[in-house]
């Protein structure tokens, strides 16, 4: 059932001193485009020259092989093999399906957001918090602790509504962001069309794919009884049900038969499926649910 | 039992009530994230989803099995059953003094088992029986009348009650009769016919010992007989059928009870009888009299005879000391009534010896004197209470009425008018009378003048005379020389000595009885006259001399028979001694009684009782009709006895318990049956019952939520 917007900030400041000492797990070793404190096969700034690559506003002016600008007349870094950041992709479903619960799963899903996002810019990581859909275009690339407020600015302007599948979404982001790195995706993966294709479009990427299936308790254990016509916020779809304890059973039975299929379905290709329930608070799902799964350390 | 269609629509209801189970479901719209995962579960249910929308419903579940319920209570199921033939059915319930024996095993009496038996048998009958109650004993009463109603019914059979009366079942069938049986038919349509109700047949269940007569002239008709005997035939019963008792007419101060005992038992008996005073004052020893030991072999009887000293009142109790199967009929009471209190009107010019005679103290008992002088026998209010007989007796000193009053006379020097003259002679006669009354007031006083020589004076007393009744002599001296001392009015009266100046003999009409002689003649005679008695004294007892001084014409006054004679003339001539016992009615009879005209308010009560006030007609006529409890009963004015009579049921035909075979009415006789019912045990109020429980638990379990 739709819950009202959450006023409550996303992260608190006990919060934020706490994953200032964390940092983001990678399984694999990307190659970054900045300059970060992680092991890239990417070349940089060491004596071992390694590559050339387009000069991103935000590099370091040092970098810049003069040279080839004098000869080229373009921007070009010098890289070098060292340790390179991380590219840190937080995909969150903003779906109306989302907008359910209180705390609302959206909420849940920004502070989730916001929580590894501040992990990553205090690592120098690079980061993007975006919105599956529309609203991810806006999304910015954030690096560094100073881009912390556009990062909030941003996750305060996604709303819930945009009814796009997980699997067009993903596309969409695969689309723009051609990189690969970390990606997060912060769904409760209420998808009619499916989940898998979205996933594998992910994997398929060679992004190190982690899924945070955010569900509700009234999800997981409805206080429905009755004779009840239930209707899908997402597509209007009405389904009546008598819901007596026998029913309810069965819904149970369909809710751990459908998130073991998922977890069966992340296993296999190597997606960390990381359950979240919105009652829980977002510091121990990060500082204890993400560590405990090798999301952050 | 329904008929098939009936069935057919009642299967319907349940049948309905799922239909609109489905048809009814309101579903209240939710919106929840997504229906993906609830249409996956739907989905699995979707195979079997009549069944599981059916499975487990509770709610269904209770609403089906109440209409199942009610549809099974109106089949109104019940064991096995018994109904009446006729679809009416009429209880005859004998509440006779019988039905108070105790020879039943497991009820209290004959009644009580007669009443459990019909109780029983409503409890059986179907729901469209009519059913009309009667009870009987000397007089029929419909308790209640033809109904359906099993509360109503069960409730008037609660307020029947066993009676001391005797039984009498004629009128409780000519009760069931007049429904059954109406007298005439009627043409429907006739206008001109006065319409009848059609003839309603019943079936006519009596309930009894069968202890009465034949009813030979009752034709039963369209009533289907069933007599139920309440009893057995081996009983144990030794009765006291008569009890009476009398004052000795020449020894008024001795009394006799007799007494009549019988055994109707089967077995021979042997009882005492104790004789005692019934008087709640006293202490059983102060009662007791007398006893005596009967032993009597089965229809054997024998008389008792107890002789008493009183000259009061007196109520007796006699009783069989035993433990019989019928107590009512071991106790009897009798009683003796005692002095009358009467009216006496003394006539006289003045009669001051007669005055204080009147007025002892033991006169004063029994007698209300009222003094007036002879000038009142002209008015019309003598004129009126002596032609209704409101004094017990009337004494005329010195004077006549013109005509005889209708109650006792005593007329002291003078007589009884001529009761050949008509009436208008008599009244001018009368008035000659008073004028010759009055001459024989100045004759007197010449003979007082004379009196000292006494020398009777002559006769020119234009009295008129009886024809009956005439002076023998004139005026003379008297001796008395004899008396019959046997006469009540001469009891305990000695007259020999007595000095008597002048007097007159009598001769008195045929039938009359010389009760003192002189040497002259007869001096004191009494006659019967129509009814009444006459007392004729030859002698006054005061004279007046020539001035009109009163004087005294003998020394009776002085003597101590003259108070005792004056008592012996309110005894036996005013009638306020009688030698017979007070009567004895059945219980339940109205008692009629003649209270002394003196009286105007009574009160009554059975001694052991309570009392109750009974007012007295203007000629003293009383009727009592609380006579159910055997019993010595008083009737008592300003704390004095009036009158007593006693209750008892003295009824052979009562106290021969011996439960009766058959019954026979007009010319059918009816044989007893067992009266035992097989019982139908309806169980559809229980049904019903449950059906309310589980819609109570309907409505919970919907209150809850939960289907």
């Amino acid at each position: 059932m739709p819950a009202t917007s959450q006023a409550t900030p996303l992260l608190s400041p006990d919060l934020l001193a706490r994953l200032e000492r964390l940092e983001l797990v990678s399984r694999k070793v990307f190659r970054g485009r900045m300059k970060g404190e992680r092991r890239s096969r990417r070349k940089g700034q060491s004596v071992e020259f390694a590559d050339f690559r387009n000069y991103v506003p935000g590099d370091d002016l040092r970098l810049i092989d003069w040279n080839l600008y004098a000869r080229l007349d373009q921007l070009f870094l010098k890289l070098f093999l060292e340790e390179e950041d991380l590219h840190f992709y937080s995909l969150i479903d903003a779906s109306e399906s989302m907008n359910f619960g209180d705390p609302t799963k959206l909420h849940v899903a920004k502070q989730l957001a916001a929580s590894l996002g501040y992990v990553g810019l205090c690592r120098a990581d690079r980061v993007s918090v975006a919105a599956l859909g529309p609203q991810g275009r806006s999304a910015p690339v954030l690096r560094g602790r100073a881009s912390l407020w556009k990062m909030f600015q941003y996750l305060e302007s996604v709303e819930s509504g945009s009814n796009i599948s997980l699997y067009d979404g993903v596309k969409d982001f695969s689309i723009r962001n051609s990189g690969t790195g970390v990606a997060i995706l912060l769904t409760d993966l209420m998808d009619k069309e499916g989940y898998e294709s979205a996933l594998r479009m992910l994997v398929g990427r060679r992004m190190d794919v982690f899924v945070m299936h955010i569900l509700s308790p009234e999800e997981i254990d409805p206080p429905l009884r009755g004779d009840r016509k239930l209707i899908d916020v997402e597509d209007g779809d009405a389904a009546e049900v008598t819901i007596n304890s026998y029913v309810l059973e069965k819904y149970k039975q369909t809710v751990q038969s459908f998130i073991g299929s998922i977890k069966t379905f992340c296993s296999r290709r190597s997606i960390v499926y990381i359950p979240v329930r919105t009652d829980t608070p977002v510091e121990t799902i990060v500082t204890r649910y993400l560590r405990e799964r090798g999301v952050v350390r | 039992m329904l008929s098939p269609l009936q069935f057919a629509l009642l299967s319907l209801v349940p049948i309905g009530i799922v239909v609109l189970y489905f048809l009814k479901l309101r579903r209240e719209p939710v919106e929840v994230p997504s229906t993906f995962l609830w249409a996956r579960t739907i989905e699995d249910l979707h195979v079997n989803s009549l069944l599981q929308k059916l499975r487990r419903n509770v709610l269904l579940l209770l609403q089906l099995l109440a209409v199942l319920l009610a549809v099974f209570a109106l089949l109104r199921p019940g064991q096995r059953g018994q109904d009446a033939d006729q679809g009416r059915i009429v209880f005859l319930l004998d509440t006779s003094a019988s039905m108070q024996a105790t020879d039943v095993d497991g009820d209290e009496s004959r009644f009580e088992k007669a009443r459990r038996m019909i109780r029983e048998r409503i409890d059986a009958v179907s729901a469209n029986e009519s059913l009309m109650l009667v009870t009987f004993s000397d007089r029929p009463e419909v308790l209640q009348s033809f109904t359906t109603d099993r509360g109503r019914i069960r409730d008037a059979l609660d307020r029947a009650e066993v009676t001391n009366h005797p039984t009498d079942v004629f009128g409780a069938l000519k009760a069931a009769d007049g429904l059954a049986n109406p007298r005439r038919s009627s043409e429907l349509g006739d206008v001109n016919d006065i319409q009848v109700a059609d003839a309603m047949p019943a079936d006519l269940l009596i309930y009894s010992d069968g202890r009465f007569d034949e009813v030979s002239e009752f034709d039963l008709g369209n009533l289907v007989p069933d007599y139920i005997p309440i009893g057995t035939k081996d009983v144990s019963n030794i009765a006291i059928t008569a009890f009476s008792a009398e004052r000795n007419v020449e020894k008024p101060s001795e009394v006799q009870a007799f007494a009549t005992i019988v055994n109707l038992g089967t077995d021979a008996i042997s009882s005492t009888a104790t004789l005692s005073w019934d008087d709640d004052k006293l202490s059983r020893s102060e009662a007791f009299r007398d006893a005596e030991t009967v032993s009597l072999e089965p229809g054997e009887q024998v008389g008792l005879t107890f002789t008493l000293e009183s000259e009061e009142a007196v109520s007796l109790r006699l009783a069989l000391e035993v433990d019989d199967d019928l107590v009512i009929d071991n106790v009897a009471f009798a009683g003796l009534t005692p002095m009358r209190t009467v009216s006496v009107l003394l006539v006289t010019p003045g009669n001051k010896p007669l005055e204080l005679g009147l007025r002892t103290e033991k006169a004063a008992k029994i007698c209300i004197p009222q003094d007036v002088l002879p000038s009142y026998l002209e008015s019309d209010e003598y004129k009126a209470r002596a032609e209704a007989g409101l004094d017990d007796l009337i004494i005329f000193d010195r004077c006549s009425p013109s005509r005889m009053p209708n109650t006792n006379t005593f007329f002291i020097g003078a007589l009884p008018p001529d009761m050949t003259l008509l009436p208008e002679d008599a009244e001018e006669d009368a008035g000659d009378e008073t004028a010759a009354a009055e001459v024989q007031e100045s004759d007197a006083s010449d003979t007082a003048a004379e009196s000292a020589t006494g020398s009777p004076e002559d006769d020119s007393d234009p009295t008129p005379q009886n024809e009956g009744w005439s002076w023998a002599t004139d005026p003379a001296s008297v001796v008395l020389i004899d008396m019959d001392r046997t006469h009540p009015l001469m009891r305990f009266v000695e007259v020999f000595s007595l000095l008597i100046f002048n007097g007159r003999a009598i001769d008195g009409p045929p039938g009359s009885v010389e009760l003192i002689g002189a040497d002259i003649g007869p001096m004191l005679t009494v006659a019967p006259r129509a009814g009444f008695q006459d007392l004729v004294l030859g002698f006054e007892i005061v004279s007046t001399d020539a001035e009109g001084n009163p004087q005294t014409n003998t020394n009776w006054f002085a003597e101590r028979s003259w108070p005792v004679f004056v008592l012996n003339v309110l005894r036996y001539l005013a009638g306020a001694a009688e030698s017979s016992g007070a009567p004895s009615f059945q219980p339940g009879q109205t008692v009629q009684l003649r209270l002394e005209s003196a009286i105007v308010d009574a009160k009554f009560r059975r001694i052991g009782g309570s009392s109750q006030t009974v007012s007295t007609g203007p000629s003293g006529l009383t009727e009592i009709v609380e006579t159910e409890e055997a019993g010595n009963y008083r009737v008592e004015s300003e704390d004095t006895l009036a009158d007593l009579f006693s209750v008892n049921l003295f009824a052979r035909s009562e106290s021969d318990i011996a439960v009766a075979d058959d019954v026979v009415f007009g010319y059918e006789t009816v044989e007893g049956t067992t009266g035992g019912v097989e019982k139908r045990i309806e169980y559809w109020r229980w049904l019903l019952l449950i059906m309310l429980v589980l819609l109570g638990a309907e409505w919970w379990v919907y209150s809850r939520r939960v289907a």
